[in-house]
């Protein structure tokens, strides 16, 4: 054909449902709510119309690979993305030229398999989109405190992180968002004010008072806190250390830093008593003492709380890196002047259960 | 069929506890009663952060009674702006329970709710912090304003929950929950984190 046009048409697009299924199948057994909406979105491999195609390399982390297919949670899924009136309306969504209207059974799937897996800012997402959250939040509290009264703190606890990991933070800006753990934000608030007494210092307050605190810090959530105020203050340290625990799997390594950093100040506080003794008893400050025995470099302490230096580190360095990896550390120390530096150092009651009952000292410790 | 629902749209006039018609000088002596009480009433308990953020609010929602109600131009149009909204979220809720196609309907409803919390809780609370009548009877100063700021988000997307809640479903089908289920659910959750 010497004078036709030539055809320059892309041939049309011939989705492969079988990937569709898939793909869909594995964002809802792993619990990944991102994916799942972007399978919907307008440039998804998934529409016809649009030009992506699940066959490019860029998108093979959107199909299962043999060892997911081969797990029953996938099964489940497959099924649940090929039920009849499931795959009709993702069919219809995916050839619409509009935004999808996700199918509600498998966003529960997702976020259902989400709370399985402990990824709860996604659930809350998928919970949110259903208008389920609250009710899920408050099923779950339920339960935990029903665990509680039968003694199960363990599974207490775990209610707790599940209800209070589905909170939404409705302030978020510039639309809310799942509330999310920064601990290295909460413990610079924690910490914000210099203690200028006893009553100050997080760590020396009364019991009763520093689990009100530590609870509230933990939980991310007053309320979640307040739940708890008509418990026993046994069942509430109980409670704080299996939180702890959760929270934190590597608590131990931290308290085995901070037993080191204990050492530390006690070896100061023993420096400190000869100095005096030999001064006449003369009585001076501690942080004039400490600055005296711990030479140049009072950083020694927060670096053995840390587990590294860092290089000209402040105080605020140190407590928001300790915050980060074991988010209960900023409840057990404070902020300590010492001649020109500030830094952060171990504290702790001697007469309150607390540092025993979590761990941080063994039960034959004294002050 | 649906019937017309305000719970969400922020109403001045109940805030204030006054009629729609309600004259300016009266507008005024509800505020400053109101006013005066909670005042007395914050001096009187221990502020807490709850409480703070309690009283913040209380003390934003008058000022910005005050500040739209009292002038007939700004009330009127905050008043009709009000009612449009309750009229399309109506007449959104009915397309939807026909069956139709209400994709625009739903666009349209959601560009004016945003609008309509954003202008008249947001900047409406803090234009009546700025305004002088409000600052000499509740003393708001810049201080409030700070906290303020992240409370009137948290108050406006609030309402904006309570609206939605009973909208049509949009961006996912209306799912079919089984409590019961749910609680299965859960449970199941907790005693495999237990063990």
């Amino acid at each position: 054909m010497f004078f036709g046009k030539k055809n320059t048409a892309a041939a049309p697009k011939i989705v492969n449902q079988e990937l569709t299924t898939k793909s869909l199948a594995k964002t809802v057994a792993e619990g990944d709510f991102v994916n799942f909406r972007l399978l919907f979105q307008a440039f998804s491999p998934a529409r016809p119309n649009s030009s992506e195609r699940f066959e490019d390399s860029k998108y093979s982390y959107l199909l299962p690979d043999a060892d997911l297919e081969s797990k029953p949670e996938f099964r489940t899924a497959l099924t649940q993305v090929r039920a009849d009136a499931t795959w009709q309306h993702i069919q219809r969504e995916l050839d619409a030229n509009r935004p999808a209207q996700l199918p509600a059974e498998l966003v529960i799937a997702v976020a259902d398999n989400a709370v399985r897996l402990g990824k709860y800012t996604i659930a809350s997402q998928a919970y949110e989109l259903l208008r389920i959250r609250r009710r899920m939040q408050d099923e779950f509290f339920a339960q935990a405190e029903k665990a509680l009264d039968d003694d199960n703190v363990r599974r207490a606890v775990h209610g707790y992180l599940v209800a209070t990991g589905l909170e939404y933070n409705y302030a978020a800006f510039p639309e809310p968002l799942p509330l999310v753990a920064d601990w290295q934000t909460k413990a610079l608030m924690l910490h914000g004010v210099y203690p200028q007494s006893a009553e100050d210092c997080i760590p020396l307050q009364q019991p009763e008072q520093f689990l009100r605190t530590a609870l509230t810090y933990l939980l991310l959530d007053p309320n979640a806190a307040a739940r708890l105020e008509s418990r026993s203050i046994q069942t509430r340290l109980a409670f704080l250390a299996e939180l702890i625990k959760q929270r934190d799997p590597n608590w131990r390594d931290f308290v085995h830093r901070y037993r080191e950093a204990c050492g530390l100040m006690r070896d100061f506080e023993a420096r400190i008593q000869h100095a005096i003794a030999e001064r006449g008893g003369a009585r001076v400050s501690l942080a004039r003492e400490i600055e005296e025995m711990a030479g140049e470099d009072p950083h020694k302490i927060p670096a053995t709380l840390l587990g590294r230096t860092i290089e000209n580190g402040e105080w605020w360095q140190y407590l928001k890196e300790i915050a980060y990896t074991h988010p209960a550390s900023a409840l057990f120390v404070s902020r300590q002047i010492i001649g020109e530096t500030e830094i952060i150092v171990p504290r702790y009651r001697g007469d309150s259960p607390v540092p025993f009952a979590v761990g941080l000292l063994p039960a034959t410790a004294t002050t | 069929m649906p019937t017309p629902n305000d719970g969400g749209y922020v109403n001045y006039f109940e805030i204030l506890e006054l009629e729609p018609d309600a004259k300016p000088g009266e507008v005024r002596k509800s505020y400053r009663t109101k006013m005066k009480n909670l005042v007395a009433e914050i001096a009187a308990v221990e502020i807490t952060e709850e409480r703070r953020a309690k009283y913040l609010l209380e003390m934003a929602k008058l000022n910005a009674g005050l500040f739209l109600l009292r002038e007939t131009e700004l009330r009127d149009t905050y008043w009709r702006d009000r009612k449009e909204l309750i009229d399309l979220e109506l007449e959104w809720c009915r397309a939807a329970e026909a069956g139709g196609d209400t994709n625009e309907l739903r666009k349209s409803y959601d560009a004016h709710v945003r609008s309509f919390l954003s202008r008249y809780v947001e900047d409406a609370m803090l234009a009546g912090g700025r305004d002088k009548e409000c600052v000499e009877t509740s003393h708001w100063d810049a201080a409030h304003e700070r906290h303020a700021s992240r409370i009137l988000r948290h108050y406006r997307n609030g309402l904006y929950q309570q609206i939605l809640e009973r909208l049509p479903y949009a961006d996912v089908t209306k799912p079919n929950i089984d409590w019961t289920e749910r609680q299965k659910f859960a449970g199941s959750v907790l005693a495999q984190g237990a063990n």
